[in-house]
């Protein structure tokens, strides 16, 4: 406590997560598709990969991510099914709804079935954190048929493992202080944010479960994990300091996508995809009032694999240019691989208002003045006409077409 | 609040008795406690002291209470490292009834047994100091026979175990039940909530000569089908109603039973400690009276 009178609250973190979501939802459209395998994949693409997959699925092999000839050959009595990622995001957004009614702050994932509520200091209008958890799973169990996993913590961290240890469905109550013993003993798998090349160095040094690594010093861990021992030391003791992020406050993104009809590895065809999607985000941002400080690029490979990488600027844009500029030194940074890429996602994050100030030396600013100018134009054309009427540069037409996420903004 | 000092068994009071029929003199010890002890609210209330954390609650608790009724293990599954860590930390005086959990009640499911077997070995810990299994049952549980069958099958999986059973059903206050309950020397859990249609009535009926049960709500009308349990309990028992109460039912409970427990559920803005404390001193005055 400060001499200020500034008190530290415990938090109380819910967690809900719909386990196979993709299913969950596909289930709730048609009641004939439960308690049968079932596989959600792109049955067009030449080589498709599993989207998401049923629990009886997972336990005859199938894994997401896994090319669909081998995950057919794995579960052969599996239903088969296109994604629908505008259906998936219809129940992410009543779902939402569901928990505005709660707290101002929640931060979700695309379409997986991932919520963090951050429900601290609520108490006196809606009663205890374990009540508001059990609530919103029997309303949302009642109002959508489907049925949430909710884990209560001091963190996000917390909450996460606990939904980890009980899925595909129940509940965790993990009492404040208690973190570090409720994290002790389970396997070092469960702990969230561990890089697959950290994981095989934990299981080089025998440290198969949290309570093991907790045991180290941060120096210990230093001679490893280089930078990482800090997250490694806290996490282990379930410490996570993090924020529970809301849309509202710009810790959310702006995320569009494009899956390419046929795998590829052509630049230029990446490049002009790349700078496609930064105009709708630019676009989008402009709508909002709002710049961008960063551009990240998803790429997934064919394979399953994905490299993620990021350009960041200073000051905000929410110009095309400088935002096409920055996609493609990350497409750049991202292109490490030769295989052929399946799709593309682009993230511009870091967002914040538009500061409403001019310049002191205008004069020196009549290139960007000229440039807002195409950009209000251009702005007004796809207002009315639709945003592929017109392009600049390196932009190309992209397609939407059914059960293809091409262009769609994911939030 | 709980800085006070107040003995070494707080909020609890041993009344006698003068049986009528055999003229001889017996004693009930009736103790005092809340539903649940955990709630950040009560530090911004009062009751506990300023940035108390929730790990101190309960050794706070234990300054003004000697028993407890846990509801979290209505929210999951007891689990018994937890809850040995709980006893561990509780003070020594303490005594706690706990909840069965939402599965094997609102959330009836199948696999009832199963998570029956879970909840025995879940409360494991609480052996020596648990005076009762609390199984409340949700307004829409009637008498049906399906629910009738249900319950004896329940019952049966608890038969070892003290057992106290809430209904908020009207449809359960009838004789047979009570006297099936007292064959099975189950506590019927007396009420105190508001009078509405529908609603188990609030009785005096004492099923089981070893323990009687009673729960406080509240008497907020308006609140309690509004959804929130913030309005729900929020209530606050004034002296006078809580003296009538005593007077009413408290004593012909006592009169027939070896041990009393005595919860309060309005929980919002602290009032359940607060009202607690104040029946405890009722009490309190009512043995001095019998002297």
């Amino acid at each position: 406590m400060s001499s200020q009178g500034f008190r530290l609250r415990e938090r109380d973190v819910l967690h809900f997560n719909v386990a196979d979501f993709a299913v969950a939802v596909e289930r709730v459209t048609d009641g004939s598709l439960r308690g049968r395998p079932l596989i959600i994949a792109p049955l067009q693409a030449a080589r498709a990969v599993v989207y998401d997959m049923s629990e009886e699925a997972y336990g005859e092999g199938v894994r997401k991510g896994m090319p669909l000839r081998q995950a057919t050959g794995i579960c052969r009595g599996a239903e088969l099914l296109a994604p629908r990622v505008r259906l998936y995001q219809k129940a992410m957004q009543a779902f939402l709804k569901e928990l505005q009614g709660y707290s101002p702050l929640i931060e979700y994932g695309q379409a997986d079935g991932h919520f963090f509520v951050d429900v601290t200091g609520t108490h006196r209008l809606y009663g205890p954190a374990p009540d508001v958890g059990w609530r919103v799973r029997r309303h949302v169990r009642t109002s959508l048929g489907i049925n949430p996993i909710w884990t209560l913590g001091t963190s996000k961290l917390v909450a996460k493992v606990a939904s980890r240890l009980v899925k595909p469905v129940g509940e965790y109550i993990v009492t404040a202080g208690e973190e570090a013993i409720f994290l002790a003993p389970l396997p070092i798998h469960l702990l969230p944010g561990l890089s697959g090349s950290e994981l095989q160095k934990l299981q080089e040094f025998q440290l198969t479960t949290i309570g093991a690594l907790a045991k180290l010093n941060c120096h210990q861990l230093m001679v490893p994990f280089g930078s990482r021992c800090e997250y490694l030391h806290a996490a282990s003791r379930g410490i996570d300091d993090s924020r529970v992020g809301s849309p509202g406050a710009g810790l959310q993104g702006i995320d569009y996508e494009h899956t390419f009809a046929d795998d590829t590895n052509d630049r230029r065809q990446l490049e002009g995809v790349v700078a496609t999607l930064a105009g709708r985000a630019g676009f989008r941002l402009r709508a909002q009032q709002q710049v961008a400080r960063r551009v990240g690029i998803w790429l997934r490979y064919s394979d399953g694999g994905h490299v993620v990488r990021q350009a960041s600027c200073r000051t905000g844009t929410s110009s095309d240019f400088l935002l096409q500029q920055l996609a493609l030194t990350a497409l750049q940074r991202a292109l490490t691989r030769r295989t052929r890429i399946r799709s593309c996602r682009l993230v511009c994050d870091r967002l914040q208002r538009r500061s409403p100030q001019l310049s002191l030396f205008p004069e020196q600013e009549q290139g960007q003045l000229r440039r807002q100018k195409v950009l209000g134009a251009m702005d007004s054309l796809r207002k009315r006409f639709g945003h592929g009427v017109i392009s600049v540069g390196r932009q190309v037409p992209v397609d939407i077409s059914a059960g293809d996420s091409s262009g769609l903004p994911i939030h | 609040m709980v800085s006070e000092n107040n003995g070494p068994c707080p909020a609890s009071v041993e009344l006698s008795f003068v049986s009528e029929a055999t003229g001889v003199a017996r004693s009930c010890p009736v103790y005092v406690g809340t539903c649940g002890y955990s709630y950040t609210e009560w530090v911004d209330s009062g009751f506990y002291p300023e940035g108390t954390k929730s790990a101190e609650m309960l050794g706070l608790y234990g300054r003004c209470f000697s028993v407890v009724e846990l509801n979290y293990t209505w929210y999951q599954m007891a689990r018994a490292d937890a809850l040995a860590r709980m006893v561990e930390k509780a003070p020594a005086h303490l005594l706690f009834a706990a909840k069965l959990t939402r599965t094997m009640t609102h959330e009836r499911d199948d696999n009832w047994r199963e998570q029956l077997h879970l909840y025995r070995q879940g409360i494991e810990p609480l052996k020596n100091r648990l005076l009762a299994v609390l199984l409340q049952l949700p307004p829409d549980f009637d008498r049906s026979i399906a629910n009738r069958n249900y319950l004896a099958a329940l019952l049966d999986g608890l038969h070892d175990l003290p057992v106290a059973v809430e209904f908020r059903h009207c449809s359960w206050a009838t004789d047979s039940v009570f006297a099936e309950l007292e064959r099975r020397r189950v506590t019927l859990v007396a009420i105190d909530a508001p009078s509405l249609p529908g609603l188990f009535p609030s009785l005096d009926v004492v099923t089981n000569p070893a323990l009687f049960y009673v729960r406080f709500h509240g008497r907020n009308k308006e609140g309690w089908r509004s959804g929130n349990m913030q309005k729900k309990f929020n209530y606050d028992y004034s002296e006078e109603e809580l003296r009538a109460w005593c007077d009413s039912y408290l004593q012909p409970m006592a009169a027939c039973a070896d041990r009393g427990i005595l919860f309060f559920n309005n929980h919002v803005r602290a009032m359940a400690p607060r009202n607690g404390r104040k029946l405890a001193v009722i009490l309190a005055g009512l043995r001095q009276g019998e002297r």
